[in-house]
């Protein structure tokens, strides 16, 4: 049965006035819309639509906020640029949190006001959550996570069975017997959270991983239960859902006893973990929070990893991904480990902080009914890439991994994309496939 | 000297703003609790250099990029700090010296101009304007007003109580539409350079194995 909508519409504005934090608010009332944002997102430079400018995405919640929550907006709507909260105007909320931005974080960067559109527009995702408006996508992925531990559904037998697998292929192809995929071992130092996507899909980012591990003579553990590092209540702004995620991997560490949770190349699963978490559960964690790429520039660093870059001859250039980077601080490690793992490596441009999100950030890839649209937000992506004239392109997040994959053969770049741990694995003269 | 009407109408508007913008400030919305995460870089560094730096005009691509306008927005929003000393000033029903009154009336007339420059690119540029709503031209007219209220004040002290008739209108307008981003930024920005400055990524990224600033 249809949903009346005064009733979504009185929870989304519940979540604007219980949920609306003072940053949040602060930059709703700083925002001139100047339109400068507009071509610090990707998705404007792919499209063109005024409608994808930033401010213009973030307007949709800023509209609903003056209409209740100022004194213009109340007395006269029109002329101050305030609206009912419709099924319209809700319908507009959701498609520009969910269909049109990506929460990168790049137009908060070059905002020439000072703020911070992706925040808004997070909180844009919230109020459209609490008014039933999340992608089919997401909220599938978020039931299916909540019933069985994973966001793929996938059994303990079946990751039991399949790292037993791998371990076996590992033993072979490097012809070190010693080699494990450790499963709950107990006093372990670091505890390894996965993509499920790596267990049904690309193992050998596992490998790659297990191998890294072993050649730097660590004591790790991978958990047959609780290895699903993703969030997709994060990007739903279902805060319950996150908090459930994310803690259901905190108790883990707690009861394995690990001093480090490091997180598979993963951006939102990072920033989930590393940043959020201890929020959504309103503590500090007692384990350090570390992106493997981290911890590979760790070992580089400490001479833990022998790595010849002739290994990997072909031209290699790298993703940055938005949640690993712009709202991580993860920047400079992943260079370093590059720099040492491949014979040529090149930059795009812009890149860093200012590099373009794959287009498929921020849950958009699970999100169906913006497939078209996704793909089209990947051209300044595409450009980029070509304008490198790399055959592999390194992408430290298993999310930009299968949109770069996409758009790959979207835009046919003729590209490899790997994770940077299959590239070190790759060069790796000591426990390494050679 | 006493206040005339227009004074004291001015200093009245000036006082209810003020308050309007103190109160919104504490109604602003839920408070952000304490972070728990352990941070990778330093809030108040973040918070500094959001403060002065980022100003800059190459350390944003969107000042980079449109340099013409937002040279126009720092000449503007320049004029008009200068259009509101003034405005205070006025309240102490002394002139001003005659060269700096003189330099005053260059600014504002370039403020003005910029102002009016600007109202025609949010007029002119089909982006900009499918972004704005009404109140944008309206408070941007209001604010051309008050610097050529401010302006011809300068040139004609007989221009002083129609500026301070303005400028109480516009004291009194501010709290309510985007004007009040005036106060707002500064908040803005306070909490955009912590978040940052907190997660490492402004002013610059750590070097791996470097403990955390701050």
């Amino acid at each position: 049965m249809a949903e009346r909508m005064d009733d979504a519409a009185r929870r989304a504005l519940a979540a604007l006035e219980d949920r609306l934090d003072e940053r949040t608010a602060a930059y709703l009332n700083a925002c001139v819309r100047c339109g400068l944002c507009a071509d610090s997102c990707h998705v404007f430079l792919a499209t063109g639509d005024p409608e994808t400018i930033p401010a213009k995405k973030a307007e949709r919640v800023a509209r609903l906020y003056r209409r209740y929550h100022t004194l213009l907006g109340r007395i006269a709507p029109r002329f101050a640029g305030a609206e009912d909260a419709s099924d319209e105007a809700l319908d507009a909320l959701a498609t520009a949190a969910f269909g049109r931005c990506t929460v990168c974080g790049r137009c908060a960067l070059h905002c020439s006001v000072g703020l911070d559109p992706a925040a808004i527009l997070r909180f844009a995702r919230l109020m459209a959550q609490a008014a039933g408006r999340v992608p089919k996508g997401i909220q599938a992925s978020i039931d299916l996570a909540r019933a069985t531990g994973n966001n793929m559904g996938i059994a303990r037998e079946d990751v039991i069975e399949t790292l037993s697998w791998l371990e076996e292929d590992l033993r072979d192809t490097t012809g070190d017997a010693s080699i494990q995929l450790p499963v709950d071992r107990p006093g372990a130092r670091v505890y390894y959270v996965l993509n499920p996507r790596e267990l049904k899909f690309f193992p050998l980012s596992i490998s790659a991983a297990g191998m890294i591990f072993h050649a730097a003579g660590e004591n790790w553990t991978l958990s047959s239960t609780d290895f699903d590092l993703t969030n997709y209540g994060m990007f739903a702004a279902d805060e319950a859902a996150a908090g459930e995620f994310s803690g259901r991997i905190v108790r883990r560490a707690e009861e394995l006893g690990v001093e480090e949770l490091v997180v598979a190349e993963c951006g939102h699963g990072y920033r989930a973990l590393r940043w959020e978490a201890p929020e959504w559960l309103g503590r500090r964690l007692p384990f350090r929070v570390t992106s493997f790429v981290e911890v590979m520039a760790r070992y580089l660093a400490e001479g833990r990893l022998a790595l010849d870059p002739s290994r990997n001859p072909a031209r290699v250039t790298l993703h940055d991904p938005c949640n690993l980077v712009r709202h991580g601080g993860v920047i400079e490690e992943q260079r370093r480990v590059l720099r040492a793992a491949v014979a040529d490596f090149v930059e795009m441009t812009p890149n860093r902080l200012d590099n373009y999100c794959c287009g498929g950030g921020g849950g958009l890839l699970a999100a169906s009914e913006h497939a078209a649209a996704r793909l089209e937000a990947g051209r300044p992506k595409a450009d980029q890439i070509r304008a490198t004239g790399a055959k592999v392109v390194a992408a430290p997040c298993h999310n930009c991994i299968d949109q770069l994959g996409e758009i790959n053969r979207h835009y046919k770049l003729g590209v490899e994309v790997k994770t940077i741990a299959e590239i070190v694995a790759d060069a790796l003269t000591t426990g390494g496939p050679g | 000297m006493p206040l005339t009407p227009s004074a004291l109408v001015l200093a009245a508007a000036l006082a209810v703003s003020a308050a309007a913008f103190v109160t919104l400030r504490r109604r602003l919305g839920r408070p952000l609790p304490a972070p728990f995460a352990e941070p990778r870089g330093s809030a108040a560094a973040g918070e500094r250099w959001a403060l002065t730096a980022a100003f800059l005009p190459w350390n944003k691509e969107s000042s980079r990029h449109h340099a013409a306008s937002y040279a126009a927005g720092l000449l503007l929003h320049t004029a008009i700090a200068a259009m509101v000393a003034r405005l205070l000033w006025s309240l102490t029903g002394r002139p001003l010296p005659r060269p700096l009154e003189l330099a005053l009336a260059a600014l504002l007339a370039t403020g003005l101009a910029c102002g009016l420059a600007l109202f025609a690119k949010r007029l002119a540029n089909p982006a900009l304007r499918a972004l704005s709503v009404p109140e944008d031209y309206a408070a941007n007219l209001l604010v051309g007003a008050a610097l050529a209220g401010g302006l011809a004040a300068c040139l004609d002290p007989r221009a002083l109580p129609a500026f301070q008739w303005i400028g109480a209108a516009l004291a009194l307008y501010a709290p309510l539409g985007k004007l009040r981003h005036m106060v707002f930024l500064v908040t803005s920005r306070r909490f955009w350079g912590r978040f940052f400055g907190r997660r490492g990524v402004k002013p610059a990224p750590p070097v791996a194995g470097e403990a955390p600033r701050g």
